[in-house]
């Protein structure tokens, strides 16, 4: 399958995610240290080096605390001399975007390229915040890929490209372009020996400040130059020719859309694909638009491309006319498809578009009004569960549902806004939670509550909480360890014995940690004790001070990949229909998607191809009907 | 003519949709076909509802454009209406009977004390397909596979179905060596017969 096409040293062809297109550009290109968070839409690409990693020996990789340590990682390696590379998602840049703007006035050595995905349509990250500012912000070149196979040729020019300048690259994709799987054609691959350097022969240096940071500046402007004139020579940008005066500037996925939307209209535009985000081909973009009486400009999110576009217009063709987002012909928001851009084109050349695309879309609504929602949901055996359902059991105990705030965080546990819990005050970014939560406690007289995962703690949330205990904070924090950052694939992270490829790694210790610190106390539950957690959880929320608990039990779906590893069963659950009395807290209160309703009688069942076996269910059951099968499956 | 043969796989996570894709995937790259998906990772929970778009032939972008898809393939009933918007008028849709209530539908099934408010049934969504197409494969793909001695084997038998259809573009034998290719070793001669058990099931229904 594709990791076993990855793996392949000849030059046939593969069908590839484009994720692991990227890895495998990496991987030609002679890539030497990895370092990467994860992130949809960019995870597979940690897991897939992580997953090649004793197979090939030869290069380096840690699964890093954050995006700004491991972005600090590769430039590390990078000064050093090693070809390196990182990827995030878009929120992920915000985070190392500190050290980031650094880099681009320090410079780096080999080559260093940064993996940066955005989510139009915000599938699966807290906003649709485009990326694409960044580069032009911090003087980086930037670049944006359509294709799996044309990922992997911008990683390879990526690395050239910084190498040949000593600057950063970023190559910035979209969730349709990184799982989208296509062919592509490898390349041999040609790996070389891992060995240590040393710094006398490397030596730069890479500090910016004041008199110096001016000095680099101003050859960070010439430096910019010269990629511009990089950019105007690039196979990135391309013209696919075609006669009249109706044009087309597009990049990214929507140049996929565009290609798609005038076959369906047997139109045949000329198009100027865009590769280089940052710096723009800018001359290249002016003969074009000479060429034209209209210009469409068909991209995702913010009119980047189209400001930048109509500002060169203003002297390459003042009477150009631009059709785009300004025009009110495309949106800002959600992610672009064939329809959409089918429809705009069909109205700009007076066509009609080849399917009612509408109609369909009213006909399929109409169907739909009465199917049921599937919200994300926790999996069964999910800890989390057990602890939402202990924390409201506490609440509702001490009558104060309305008199806390409870500040959630990002990880599964987000899910808390979702039915059966549907409690969140606040949800913005990883770590956030303990930052509000100084402000609130500051000017509020509720109890100030604050929820982080594991990972999450160790993310962004270790300042926010040292600054509350330093602050004598009167805050309750609840720290979920389910072993992995979970919400992304189960990857590890510091709270974990083990790094990339499986090697050991030294796991945090803590409980430790928390002491260390100074936390007012630190109480250990396990989640899966469900009916036990209730008393701990109301004495943290009623104690003064700073109180710390730690609800512990692996993520289901990472425990039972270990239970598997291990050749363990695992035994389902079934409902005592005798013993049951249709109080049903099992199902209003716990929403676990292996329970349903006999009709015939009104009885819960548990569907067990579905169930883990965790039995949270039966501590949360008054009469404890639930309990594991005689048999095992 | 189209330029592409395009497939909406619907279902819920934890099914091995992207099994599915995969071997289909597998089974056209063996057959020299150009193969384009736009697929769906993200959240890795199980339970929630996801698709992979699945195109063939000459596809440009990896989303089908609405009302196009000429097949559907639905590993759970409710989840083939859910993406209905993406099938042609008369395509063909493969789809388990197989129905996995979310938690929200079970909440409002046992609190309504005068036992009215039921699940919705395979008989209403297939219902509503119909106002699409006739050209649907039902099938009771847990007993099938059962039948084939494993029920983990669901996956091979709505592939077995989909080459039943007549203007599917990839070869029955094809298709059947990537499934054995990529499915445990253990299980081959239960995924074979499953594999067979769908196919005999969809040349039924589509006649
Ligand atoms: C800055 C940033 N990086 C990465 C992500 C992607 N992300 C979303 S949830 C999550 C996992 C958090 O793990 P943890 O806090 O341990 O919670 P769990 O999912 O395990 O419950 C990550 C990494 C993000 N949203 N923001």
């Amino acid at each position: 399958m594709t990791l076993e096409d990855v793996k392949r040293t000849d030059s046939g062809r593969a069908l590839m995610l484009a994720n692991e297109a990227i890895v495998r550009g990496a991987l030609e290109s002679d890539v030497k240290v990895v370092a990467a968070y994860p992130g949809s839409p960019t995870s597979e690409i940690l897991d897939t080096f992580s997953e090649l990693l004793d197979h090939f020996g030869d290069y380096r990789m840690q699964i890093a605390a954050n995006e700004k340590v491991a972005l600090e990682t590769v430039a590390g390696a990078s000064m050093a001399g090693f070809r390196s590379l990182t990827s995030m998602k878009s929120v992920g840049m915000n985070v190392a975007s500190d050290s980031m703007f650094s880099l681009g006035y320090t410079g780096v050595n080999g080559g260093c390229v940064v993996i940066m995905a955005d989510d139009p349509h915000a599938h699966s990250s807290q906003s649709e915040q485009d990326g694409r500012y960044f580069g032009e912000a911090a003087y980086v070149p930037m670049l944006e890929p359509s294709t799996p196979q044309e990922a992997k040729e911008m990683v390879k020019w990526a690395f050239e490209v910084s190498e040949r300048h000593k600057t950063l690259v970023i190559i910035r994709t979209t969730t349709r372009v990184n799982h989208q799987r296509g062919m592509i054609q490898l390349e041999e691959l040609n790996r070389t020996e891992f060995k240590k350097k040393q710094w006398k022969d490397v030596r730069e240096q890479y500090f910016t400040v004041g008199a110096v940071a001016r000095r680099l500046k101003a050859k960070l402007l010439e430096k910019r130059d010269n990629l511009r004139e990089e950019s105007e020579r690039s196979i990135h940008n391309h013209i696919d020719a075609a006669k009249g005066d109706i044009g087309i500037i597009t990049a990214g996925v929507s140049y996929l859309h565009t290609k798609e939307a005038l076959r369906n209209l047997g139109l045949n535009l000329p198009i100027l694909k865009i590769g280089t985000l940052f710096p723009l081909p800018e001359k290249r973009i002016a003969g074009f638009l000479r060429t034209l009486k209209t210009l469409i400009v068909i991209e995702e999110l913010a009119p980047y491309l189209e400001d930048r576009i109509t500002a060169i217009a203003k002297d390459a063709n003042s009477d150009l006319r631009i059709v785009g987002k300004r025009s009110g012909h495309f949106s800002e928001m959600l992610e672009y498809n064939v329809p959409i851009v089918e429809k705009v084109l069909a109205e700009v050349t007076d066509k009609k578009p080849s399917h009612d695309y509408d109609a369909v879309l009213e006909r399929a609504s109409r169907l739909k009004e009465t199917l049921p929602q599937r919200n994300p949901i926790f999996c069964p055996g999910c800890p989390h569960r057990g602890t939402l359902w202990a924390f409201r059991q506490a609440l509702d105990r001490l009558k104060i549902r309305d008199k806390i705030v409870f500040n959630n965080d990002i990880g599964c546990y987000s899910m808390a806004f979702l039915p059966p819990n549907e409690f969140s005050d606040s949800m913005l970014a990883m770590g956030a939670s303990v930052g509000l939560s100084a402000g609130m406690e500051m000017t509020l007289e509720d109890k100030i509550i604050a929820m982080v995962g594991d990972s999450t703690l160790y993310h962004a949330a270790l300042p926010g909480i040292i600054n509350l205990i330093h602050h004598n904070a009167n805050v309750t924090l609840f720290v979920l360890d389910n072993s992995v950052t979970a919400m992304t694939g189960q990857q590890f992270n510091p709270n974990s014995p083990k790094d990339a490829g499986g090697h050991p790694a030294q796991k945090i210790d803590m409980e430790k940690m928390f002491e260390a610190m100074g936390a007012d106390s630190v109480t250990v539950i396990d989640p899966y004790e469900t009916r036990d957690c209730i008393n701990p959880v109301k004495d943290a929320i009623e104690a003064e001070g700073f109180n710390v608990i730690i609800s512990r039990r692996a993520c289901a779906l990472y425990g039972d990949r270990i239970k598997k590893e291990e050749g363990q069963k695992i035994i389902p659950s079934e409902n005592d229909k005798e013993t049951c009395r249709g109080i049903y807290a099992c199902i209003k209160e716990f929403y676990c998607p292996a329970i349903v309703v006999d009709e015939s009688d009104g009885k819960m069942v548990i569907q067990q191809d579905l169930c883990d076996g965790c039995l949270e269910c039966r501590k949360v059951c008054p009469v404890d009907a639930p309990h594991h099968i005689q048999v095992e499956r | 003519m189209k330029d592409s043969y395009d497939i909406i796989f619907a279902g819920v996570g934890g099914q091995g949709l992207m099994l599915l894709s995969a071997i289909l995937g597998k089974a056209a790259v063996d057959a020299d076909m150009e193969v384009l998906t736009g697929e769906q990772h993200g959240l890795s929970q199980r339970q929630g509802s996801i698709y992979v778009h699945f195109r063939m032939g000459k596809p440009i972008s990896p989303l089908i454009p609405y009302g196009t898809a000429d097949m559907m393939i639905a590993m759970e009933a409710t989840e083939a209406l859910r993406y209905i918007e993406y099938l042609r008028d008369d395509g063909v849709i493969i789809m388990s009977n197989r129905i996995m209530p979310p938690p929200g539908e079970t909440e409002e099934v046992a609190l309504d004390e005068e036992r009215k408010t039921k699940y919705v049934t395979v008989e209403a969504i297939e219902k509503k397909l119909r106002e699409i197409t006739e050209n649907i494969v039902l099938l009771d793909s847990l007993t099938l596979a059962k039948e084939a001695g494993n029920p983990r084997t669901e996956n091979s038998v709505l592939i077995g179905a989909v080459c039943s259809c007549k203007d599917f573009p990839i070869e029955t034998e094809s298709v059947r060596k990537a499934v054995l290719d990529l499915v445990p070793p253990k299980t081959r001669d239960a995924n074979s017969r499953a594999f067979d058990l769908g196919r005999d099931a969809g040349g039924e229904c589509l006649g």
